[in-house]
């Protein structure tokens, strides 16, 4: 049965949104686009957290939305909590730039 | 119905509170501008530490920000607390909201020669402007009067996927109904969404200016040299589930709907006065977007907000929208509205939409908000560069 309360918003999102408690190990059924994605959810996932749809590799774009909301800094498996420990901006990133206070700290 | 109940002011503006500002223009005329609003009812205090010893660009930003306050459509009448001669000058700030038709004051401390009678002049001025005003009666005013302000506070992922769409379907129906306006703001919250934003400008020039401010934005956090995230995302917002500041304004973005861009225009400056959507440039500060809207007219304010805020403004009511379910309990004496059954619930985003305008026209023509009731509000102007 389709997961009511965990929410894809466009069919080319890489990621859902969980509007309640992931138990890891859960297998999840999840509306995208017309069809479902099925997943085991690799980790709890607390309300409004974001669980990965596929897997998604290093260096890769998360999207959600449609749009780019980061890149994957490791290996992102399907079913895994994505968030700051695994995705990473790409804006306002001073650490990155050539003066970067960070890089001579 | 297509109107509300409003002050009519001189300058063809419509208010929907009838407040005494008494503003001071640097820190040093803080302590009288308090004490004089503590002593005299029904009066709002307006104080800050910026006024002096400012370049020019915040100046302008500064003197354009209190000028909006003074001249607000919720605002009768406003005395103007100065401590000595000042780059913000006390005396032209009371002369150009006089030129509004607004009762106005000018107090300096030093030519008072003193706090104590600088405090009692403050507090004359005031109290006959509280008695005119307690003596003029709310009239019917059309509702293309109103200017519909917007902004996000403590945003998650349920911001973008719920109390948003609220937010967006109700501005457009002042818009699109009405002939009203609407504003937001937040530019460094369209970081990641920006062309598509751009996309809806009325016009090239727009869609450049859009774009480059985005772009001034980012240029201006990556000179800093650090990582933004920790200011953007900032932490609640990482509790609440978001990542990165992409998909934070990506969220963000939901609010404004999807209708055209008028123009935007600069953190403090009056909304233009056409029907439509505006932006202002302003950063993604909540105490500092909201402040910089209401320098630009808006009558009110939907503070749609994720996890619960305290965000809220003095002169320009602000009225705060959750989807959360949680989030009233964390903040249940300023939720004014909670549409979270839309989220999670059998409720769909019209009945959301609903719940919210039907608050808000009520407020509109008098009804007090949570935070008016609690007589909460802050006040912080953006500043851009080094004092001096």
């Amino acid at each position: 049965m389709v997961e009511r309360h965990i929410q894809v918003v466009e069919p080319e999102d890489n990621v859902a949104t969980a509007l309640r408690e992931i138990e890891a190990g859960e297998t999840l059924t999840i509306a995208v686009g017309d069809g479902t994605v099925t997943v085991e959810a690799l980790a709890d996932v607390e309300f409004g957290h974001k669980i990965a749809l596929e897997d998604i590799p290093a260096g890769e774009t998360v999207v959600k939305y449609g749009k780019s909301i980061g890149n994957a800094t490791e290996d992102v498996d399907a079913g895994a909590w994505v968030h700051v420990h695994n995705v990473e901006s790409n804006y306002g990133r001073g650490d990155l730039s050539a003066d970067s206070a960070e890089a001579d700290a | 119905m297509s109107e509300f109940l409003g002050y009519e002011r001189d300058d063809g503006s419509v208010g929907i509170r009838n407040h005494v500002a008494i503003i001071s223009t640097a820190p040093y005329a803080n302590d009288t501008v308090e004490r004089a609003a503590e002593i005299t009812e029904n009066t709002v205090p307006i104080t800050h530490p910026l006024g002096r010893c400012q370049t020019k660009p915040d100046v302008f930003q500064t003197y354009r920000t209190l000028l909006g306050y003074g001249t607000h459509p919720n605002v009768y009448g406003t005395v103007v607390v100065a401590h000595a001669g000042e780059i913000v000058d006390g005396d032209e700030l009371a002369s150009d909201v006089a030129e509004t038709g607004r009762p106005s004051a000018s107090i300096n401390i030093h030519e008072e020669k003193g706090v104590m009678n600088a405090l009692q002049a403050t507090v004359n001025a005031a109290q006959e402007m509280v008695l005119d005003a307690s003596d003029q009666r709310r009239v019917p005013a059309d509702y293309s009067n109103l200017t519909f302000g917007i902004n996000c506070a403590t945003s998650d992922t349920t911001s973008g996927l719920c109390q948003h769409k609220a937010t967006a379907k109700a501005v457009w129906r002042l818009i699109d109904d009405h002939d009203g306006r609407g504003v937001f703001a937040e530019t460094a919250e369209f970081f990641g969404g920006e062309h598509e934003l751009a996309e809806r400008a009325v016009n090239d020039e727009v869609k450049q200016e859009i774009l480059d401010r985005v772009d001034h934005w980012d240029k201006r956090l990556q000179a800093t040299g650090y990582d933004v995230r920790g200011a953007q995302p900032t932490p609640d917002n990482m509790d609440g589930g978001l990542t990165t500041i992409e998909e934070k304004s990506l969220g963000a973005l939901v609010k404004s709907g999807d209708g055209p861009i008028q123009d935007i225009v600069d953190y403090g400056s009056k909304i233009p006065d056409g029907s439509g959507m505006y932006i202002m440039d302003t950063p993604g500060h909540g105490a500092e977007s909201v402040t910089g809207i209401g320098a630009g007219g808006a009558h009110f304010m939907v503070i749609s907000t994720g996890q619960g805020h305290t965000l809220s403004n003095a002169i320009m009511p602000t009225i705060k929208i959750t989807g959360n379910p949680n989030s009233r309990e964390r903040v249940p004496e300023e939720t004014d509205v909670d549409v979270s059954e839309a989220l999670v619930g059998d409720k769909d985003y019209d009945w959301a939409a609903d719940q919210l305008w039907n608050e808000l026209t009520r407020i509109v023509d008098g009804k007090l908000t949570m935070s008016e009731a609690l007589g909460e509000s802050q006040f912080a102007i953006h500043r851009i560069g080094p004092s001096t």
